[in-house]
């Protein structure tokens, strides 16, 4: 490993230092980004290639038990494409949902080097730890689920925001998260009932707690710990129609929180393609009356600053919906007239009702999939802002992660979109105003939705997403001169070069080139621990320990993951959260 | 090797070389060992280029086969205690093959089930009246073979048809409609089932409808289903193998990237075809539970065997390396039948000179990498 490198004359788009597409040297020395190396260093020419940060994938499902049982349920989607070993790597499967080396090696060759399982059950956590170890090259972030524990609910209910923040601190520092999830808060814990929530001020069964006082009250208690990322969140009535403006409802409510630090973002609302779906004028709340919802959605982005978003795009073709929303794929299932392979897993009283995982295919010609993939389109070329705003397909619900690059071409070319349109069926057309838009995303567009905003979104700008002295050097080469190339004219070239880079280097070491893997190297996971002063993480200590020892299997002091599975892994982040009183 | 007592350095050079001149090395159990040891067995299989497969393909394979055809609405063990005031065993023997189960989770009372005696119902389904029929609340005896019948016609009744018989696998029909009704009407079910359900007649096809019957419950009430895994790390097995091959077990890293095929490339079949020659068994006992012609074949070829007991694959294995015994002599994971993940921990030391599966399998690993260089 060269220890020193200079990238020499590649043609660099750093959005986070305001380069767009400048001719420029960029120096690295043990892993980082730095002023200047000396003169012995390696030289890489990149002239005639660009040059970004590695990229930033902060919600895409690559961990955990849901994987393993659409793996064991679908073996069909990962049967023809096989991942060969070679005397530097191991093999797998490179499907839908490929198998835990290759999806290390698979968006190493595509120039992502930060990826977030963005749905952990802590009580599962060590397992997923155990996975981490066998995926290569990435630095990885878990988010644990808080929205359907009892032990959350027992605090929402007492207005307790501190309990409820001690008790996220707790589990953060113990399993290793680096981040709070919420999935349709209330409903998932419904569902052990064979119930959903739909309301902002539904019951939920036996608890004194609404939807409303869950989102508030975990949103606040991310705010009092002064997390560096906002709650992430999936909202209730996920993938009906016309819940646009349930979700707009959810985020105005979410909007009174305060904000603690300099940050005023109070949430990240996750796959929005699935949350704002439309209907058209005087229809119904079904699939048949479906419109795009995106133009609306985008307005109400436009207008409050309050919240960052992603697009969990639907890419069309074989995908694997999993969520930790156990009712929703019920529905699911019983929108395919009971045919699909429904699998849900409740998790002790994290996730009583449990996640779910049905197999789907979004068709083309289907209205409904047509004016739900129009939708997130419209949605993205609308809004101004795009810096509170990322590409995600949602990786496996809306497609593969291996379908960003189709997804980068339908936002840089009109072209690429118009050709699709006569592809899918005309409710794409006839119910959004996607034929109007002439919008194209630049490079600089993709540099900032793709790296510099979602490495912001996640608190880790200090380190990622850019290529400013002090970043960590993970960056990706593309090999192509924009200045040549015409992209939005060709968009088979879009597909062509970013789903390939020329190099991907992660820490300063070259890990791909030209989509052969160079070398395999262990993933490094980030987390966040809280510190709690002294009485708050005492009383947390003694009723964590009283709840556990009633409503969980594990027993408090099992509850951890123990070190030896996480220490080579594992780069803490410490952050102050003394402040908030027991 | 061979019977004489040998460092571990020996043993280790004779495994290699037994690997090393192997055309198709099948690797075989894993089941009674923790996770990173399982992990070592997919790598070596991959290096060369083996089959390798867990205890899965002989007891609950089918139940796999099943979720193939159907996804698995799943169950916890803390949920069930928790929440079910329904739950029925079927083909399942829990008494004489888990006997913490049903006084661990089923008879302890639970946030929502605060008196298990009055709140919770214990039915079993099965073919003869076994220990746990005297544990039960309701016996129902069926007859041998009838399983498949009786799911779907409780399936039929649950979808409202009216079927013109007076009884099916031995129960009255009225019985049966009462039986369903309880069913979409009970607040939280659980259905656990064993090999009487997975091994018998019909075999996948009997998981299949299981798993379509707990499907359409969930239309009026809330119900899952669990397979009673036998193995205390064969959960773990599955799990592993999952995310490191895409696949549950029965895999073939011949052409240097995994394949699944039950029934090709799943231990039995190996060895009953006579495809396999040479084994490398770790935690689990083939010689003793496989069938005739399979063992007959084990005779034939050189066996390696890594267990921390003397077994019946002791006897017949050219090598045979003792192991420590994980959650007593040294640490590891594992994960439970529900999914839930466990640290075991170390209690004492190993016998001087043991050492852990997966240091074992390390070894081996490290010296066929020198042979094959």
């Amino acid at each position: 490993m060269a220890e020193h490198l200079i990238l020499k004359n590649g043609l660099v788009f750093d959005p986070m230092n305001g380069i767009e597409g400048e001719v420029m040297d960029i120096c690295i020395s043990d892993g980082k980004i730095v002023e200047k190396v000396t003169e012995s260093a390696k030289t890489i020419d990149l002239k005639a290639h660009v040059v970004m940060a590695g990229g930033v994938d902060p919600h895409s499902h690559i961990i955990g038990s849901k994987l393993n049982v659409a793996r064991v349920t679908a073996p069909e989607v990962n049967r023809h494409s096989p991942y060969p070993a070679t005397k530097k790597t191991r093999s797998g499967v490179a499907g839908i949902i490929p198998s835990s080396y290759a999806t290390g090696f698979l968006y190493t060759t595509m120039g992502y080097t930060t990826v977030v399982e963005p749905a952990l059950p802590a009580t599962k956590a060590l397992g997923s730890w155990e996975e981490i170890d066998d995926i290569p090259g990435l630095d990885i972030g878990l988010l644990p689920l808080f929205c359907n524990s009892m032990i959350s609910f027992k605090y929402i209910q007492d207005k307790d925001i501190s309990g409820l923040a001690a008790y996220i601190a707790w589990t953060l520092k113990k399993v290793g998260g680096l981040g709070v999830k919420v999935v349709n808060p209330g409903g998932t814990y419904a569902w052990a009932y064979g119930k959903n929530v739909c309301g902002l001020d539904d019951e939920v069964p036996e608890w004194d707690v609404t939807p409303r006082t869950i989102m508030t009250g975990l949103a606040q208690a991310v705010q009092e710990l002064g997390l560096p990322h906002q709650m992430h969140f999936h909202p209730n009535n996920l993938g009906k129609p016309g819940n646009v403006h349930t979700t707009m409802q959810q985020l105005d409510a979410i909007k009174r929180v305060k904000p603690s630090g300099k940050k005023k973002k109070v949430v990240h609302l996750t796959h929005m393609a699935f949350d704002c779906l439309g209907v058209v004028e005087e229809g119904m709340a079904n699939w048949k009356d479906v419109a795009s919802g995106g133009l609306i959605f985008a307005d109400y982005y436009n207008k409050n600053k309050h919240f960052t978003t992603d697009l969990g795009q639907i890419t069309f073709g074989q995908s694997m919906t999993m969520t930790g929303d156990g009712p929703f794929q019920h529905s699911l299932y019983l929108l395919t007239g009971g045919k699909a392979k429904w699998s849900n897993i409740p998790v002790d009283v994290e996730l009583p009702g449990g996640a779910g995982i049905v197999p789907f295919t979004f068709e083309p010609k289907s209205p409904a999939n047509s004016v739900q993939w129009v939708g997130s389109l419209e949605f993205a070329l609308s809004i101004k802002d795009l810096w509170r705003f990322f590409l995600s397909t949602d990786h496996p619900n809306g497609g593969p992660f291996l379908k960003y690059p189709l997804l980068i071409s339908w936002l840089m070319s009109k072209k690429q979109r118009d050709l699709w349109l006569e592809k899918v069926h005309k409710f794409a057309v006839e119910r959004s105003t996607i034929a109007n838009i002439d919008r194209e995303y630049s490079l600089n567009d993709i540099a900032i939705t793709t790296r510099a905003a979602p490495a912001k979104i996640l608190g880790m700008e200090k380190t990622k997403g850019h290529l400013g002295v002090g970043a960590d050097a993970d960056i990706a080469v593309y090999g192509f001169n924009p200045e040549k190339t015409d992209l939005a004219k060709n968009p088979e070239l879009i597909l062509k070069y970013f789903t390939q880079t020329q190099f991907t280097l992660k820490g300063g070491v070259q890990v791909s080139k030209n989509g052969v893997i160079s070398k395999q190297i262990h993933s490094r996971v980030h987390t966040i621990h809280p510190e709690l002063n002294d009485e708050l993480s005492q009383r947390i200590d003694r009723e964590l320990e009283d709840m556990m020892s009633r409503w969980f299997s594990h027993s408090f002091s099992n509850y951890p993951v123990p070190a030896r599975y996480r220490e080579h892994l594992e780069i803490p982040r410490v952050i102050d959260s003394t402040s908030i009183q027991a | 090797v061979k019977g004489n007592t040998v460092t571990l350095e020996k043993a280790i050079e004779r495994a290699t070389e037994i690997i090393a001149s192997s055309k198709r090395l099948l690797i075989y159990g894993l089941s009674s060992t923790e996770n990173d040891a399982q992990r070592e067995a997919y790598r070596l299989a991959e290096l060369a280029g083996g089959v390798v497969d867990n205890t899965t393909s002989v007891c609950h394979g089918p139940t796999i086969l099943g979720a193939q055809e159907s996804g698995e609405v799943t169950a916890s063990l803390a949920e069930t205690r928790h929440r079910a005031d329904l739950v029925i065993y079927w083909g399942a023997n829990p008494a004489a093959a888990h006997p913490r189960h049903i006084p661990h989770y089923i008879r302890q009372p639970g946030e929502y089930i605060k008196d298990p005696k009055a709140d919770r119902q214990i039915w079993l389904v099965d073919v003869r009246e076994t220990t746990t029929a005297r544990m039960v609340d309701r016996f129902l005896k069926i007859s041998s073979a009838s399983d498949l019948e009786v799911i779907e016609t409780l399936r039929a009744l649950i979808r409202g048809t009216k079927l013109d018989v007076t009884e099916v696998g031995g129960i009255n029909i009225k019985e049966l409609e009462e039986i369903a009704a309880t069913m979409m009407t009970t607040r939280y079910g659980v259905l656990f089932f064993g090999l009487g359900l997975t091994q018998s007649w019909g075999r996948h096809r009997n998981i299949d409808a299981a798993i379509r019957l707990i499907q359409d419950l969930n239309a009026y009430t809330k119900w899952g289903l669990m397979p009673m895994r036998g193995h205390y790390n064969v959960s773990g097995a599955n799990k592993t193998s999952t995310w490191v091959t895409g696949y549950p077990y029965a895999i073939d890293f011949a052409r240097g990237y995994p394949r699944f095929s039950p029934g090709e490339y799943t231990a039995v079949d190996m060895l009953a075809r006579g495809e396999a020659d040479a084994l490398l068994n770790i935690a689990a006992d083939p010689v003793a539970h496989f069938p005739r012609a399979a063992v007959a074949h084990l005779a034939r070829i050189p066996v390696i065997n890594i267990d921390p007991k003397f077994n019946m694959t002791s006897r017949l294995a050219e090598v045979n390396i003792p192991a420590a015994i994980a959650g007593i002599e040294c640490d590891g994971a594992a994960t439970r039948m529900d999914g839930l993940p466990l640290y075991l921990k170390k209690v004492i030391d190993p016998p001087e000179g043991v050492i852990p599966d997966r240091d074992i399998l390390r070894m081996v690993i490290k010296s066929l990498e020198k042979v094959m260089k």
